[in-house]
């Protein structure tokens, strides 16, 4: 994957090359706003990942140009600043999502693998599927090898969700965002139970488990 | 040169404006009374002096130069109170009680004059009194003069003056002693004012002002002082303490971080020991701090705001049905009864987020402390005050009566509960909330002790009524 950092925080930026690139992914760095301009103008990339205070042009109005020139590529903020007006401005500006410092690597990470996944799967799909287990988004039901899973609504709503990033590992934080739509920390571990309900129902009684948990890191849908 | 102080407040400049315009309007009250009288006195003599002409010249139109005479002579000896003279056209004496005009360079119009007679008193002393006149030539070229003494008037008119200018001088005393008493009065309630400001401008922050119960507008401005001051005081002692809080409960975790740091690095030069272990381990440590300190910072920036931003009109039974939704599954599986009653149609405005962190905050604390077979009832509903409370209620050992005002309060954890996870900002972070929505937290005992079980916690929010 080609990616684009645009950070001041040289340190930062640093950490950030060397585990993404360890990854195996492409990484292009710049070091302010202007720059990062330049560089997003001039390449292709997968995923930008934009700090939003930056010298010279900070990250919203970055974006903002980019988008006003008709350049849709995922962009993943990353902010110091944590409040939801903050996170609502930076997602209006046009970023696709948006992590708070200090992060978890393992949390950027999985981030900046869902955003690219996201443009793949630009089509809208009714039909979900991942090795032998099915949703219909239309009948709103789950099937694996044939047989019908039930679901309570919001189990519904966190198997699409690791369905749709089947391979790659999610984190609880991910989760209660885009499931729950929470952007605070519980201090107990509710999404595991919650996630624990939904493996026993589409592993139990079969042979190979799917949902499998990330050690650091959170969860991960197999095929 | 400066004034004296009295005479610098807006105060007094208020009281001399004020004596100024009453003043004014004294003046002209007082003129009004003047013309009234005074003046109308001398209008009636010179009234009264014109009738005498107009009778002496019917009296002339009738019988001549000569018939004037008579009646000059007549009237002269029934002692009317006018001065008579009658001239030849020639200008020479024809009769009269006086001897000559005071009218100089007579022009043959109608002429008034002011002027001086000289009379005897009761004691034979030669007196002076003003008099006033008026000469008219007649139709054959003779000349009549009629005056009258104003003497009496005058004396009138003096006494009156006099008056009048006694009463000025004392609306002028009266007024700068209202004046004076009203603007030391004002002054003096400034002055406490001022004292005040100036104490906690030189840092004493605990310094009140005294609101005298009058309930005017300086009890209203000190009532308002005292409020900001108040709030001020708790935001600073907020501050003070959240420096202190977070000094204190940093240091131990930062102190452990890099002791572990210290040990891994020399595990490391020495070539032996588990540098990786170490470092998971420092990382962990970390992320508590972190988590700490954005705990921290979320109740700092709620206190300074004062109000939560993004307030909105919602239903609390579909936030608190969405919170149940996510702990319900914790509580089954630690052999929980779990409940909630959510009662529908009402209505809070609050921001979504910090309303749902609050209600998570408060679940976690009763799951953690809510032992297993015990029970946790969550409630949605509306006081007979109007209020809405979001309310947990758990079977757990709850908090004692004397610390539940001290467990509200940053990083106080309760002895027992030292070994449980947590960063002991869960209910501090849940009164700001409260606050920030004009609003609070209350605790009270649980359902009660059964056996080993109990007494239970209650841990309520509770929100303003909305209209």
């Amino acid at each position: 994957m080609r990616i684009l950092i645009v950070e001041d925080d040289l340190d930062a930026a640093e950490a950030m090359d060397r585990g993404l690139s360890e990854g195996g992914h492409t990484i292009t760095r710049a070091n302010d706003g202007m720059d990062g301009l330049a560089a997003a103008q001039a390449g292709e990339f997968d995923v930008m990942i934009v700090d939003r205070m930056m010298p010279r042009m900070d990250g919203v109005t970055l974006i903002e140009t980019l988008r006003r020139e008709g350049d849709q590529t995922p962009v993943l903020f990353l902010s110091a600043l944590g409040e939801i007006n903050d996170r609502v401005a930076g997602l209006k500006a046009g970023g696709d999502d948006y992590l708070v410092k200090p992060y978890a690597f393992a949390e950027l990470i999985a981030r900046v693998e869902a955003l690219s996944r996201r443009r793949e799967t630009g089509s809208v799909q009714t039909l979900l599927r991942v090795g032998d287990l099915e949703m219909d988004l239309i009948g709103r039901n789950v099937h694996r090898q044939g047989k019908e899973i039930d679901l309570q609504p919001r189990e519904f709503q966190l198997l699409e969700y690791l369905m749709r990033n089947a391979g790659q590992s999610v984190t609880r934080t991910m989760l209660l965002e885009k499931v729950w739509e929470y952007h605070f920390d519980p201090q107990t571990n509710v999404i595991d139970v919650h996630v624990s309900r939904l493996r026993s129902k589409i592993d139990k009684g079969f042979d190979r488990p799917m949902l499998q948990t990330v050690r650091g890191a959170g969860y991960r849908l197999e095929a | 040169m400066r004034l004296p102080a009295l005479f610098r407040t807006t105060a007094f400049r208020l009281t001399l404006l004020f004596l100024a315009l009453f003043a004014a309007a004294a003046s002209a009250f007082l003129a009004y009374i003047y013309v009234a009288t005074a003046g109308e006195a001398t209008r009636r003599t010179e009234q009264d002096i014109v009738r005498e002409i107009r009778s002496l010249e019917g009296a002339y139109d009738r019988a001549g130069v000569t018939g004037l005479n008579v009646s000059l002579i007549e009237r002269a000896a029934a002692e009317r109170p006018f001065l008579y003279l009658l001239l030849a056209p020639d200008g020479k004496r024809i009769s009269g009680s006086i001897e000559e005009s005071p009218v100089d360079g007579f022009t043959g119009k109608p002429t008034w004059v002011s002027f001086q007679v000289t009379d005897l008193d009761a004691q034979l002393r030669q007196t002076r009194h003003p008099a006033r006149g008026l000469q008219e030539r007649l139709t054959n070229g003779e000349v009549l003069f009629v005056g009258a003494d104003v003497g009496q008037d005058q004396a009138y008119v003096g006494k009156i003056i006099r008056a009048l200018w006694g009463a000025g001088a004392l609306v002028v005393v009266l007024g700068l002693a209202g004046g004076g008493l009203v603007s030391r009065n004002v002054s003096r309630s400034m002055a406490h004012l001022t004292e005040v400001v100036s104490a906690v401008r030189n840092g004493d922050l605990a310094a009140r002002a005294e609101v005298r119960g009058t309930g005017d507008e300086f009890d209203e401005l000190a009532e308002g002082l005292n409020e900001m001051l108040d709030r001020l005081e708790r935001s600073m002692a907020g501050h003070r303490h959240a420096g202190d809080a977070i000094a204190h409960d940093l240091r131990s975790p930062l102190t452990r971080l890099r002791a572990r740091l210290e040990v891994a690095f020399l595990d490391v030069e020495a070539g032996k020991g588990d540098a990786e272990h170490a470092l998971g381990q420092a990382l962990e440590d970390t992320d508590g701090v972190l988590k700490t300190f954005g705990a921290v910072l979320s109740i700092a920036r709620l206190q300074a705001a004062g109000q939560a931003p993004g307030q909105i009109l919602m239903d609390p039974a579909a936030l608190g049905s969405d919170i149940c939704e996510l702990y319900e599954p914790l509580c089954e599986d630690k052999d929980i009864d779990f409940a909630a009653e959510l009662d529908r149609d009402l209505q809070v405005r609050g921001n979504q987020e910090f309303l749902a962190q609050a209600l998570s905050n408060i679940l976690d604390n009763a799951v953690k402390y809510t032992p297993a077979g015990g029970a946790i009832m969550v409630r949605v509903r509306r006081r007979s005050s109007g209020e809405v409370e979001f309310s947990v209620t758990d079977t757990g050992p709850g908090v004692p009566d004397a610390d539940r005002e001290r467990v509200v309060q940053r990083f106080v954890r309760l002895e027992n509960s030292r070994n449980e996870p947590g960063s002991g900002l869960g209910l501090s972070l849940v009164a700001a909330v409260a606050e920030a929505h004009g609003g609070r937290l209350e605790l009270a005992e649980g359902p009660g002790k059964v056996g080993e079980i109990g007494p239970g916690l209650r841990v309520a929010l509770v929100l303003p009524r909305v209209g």
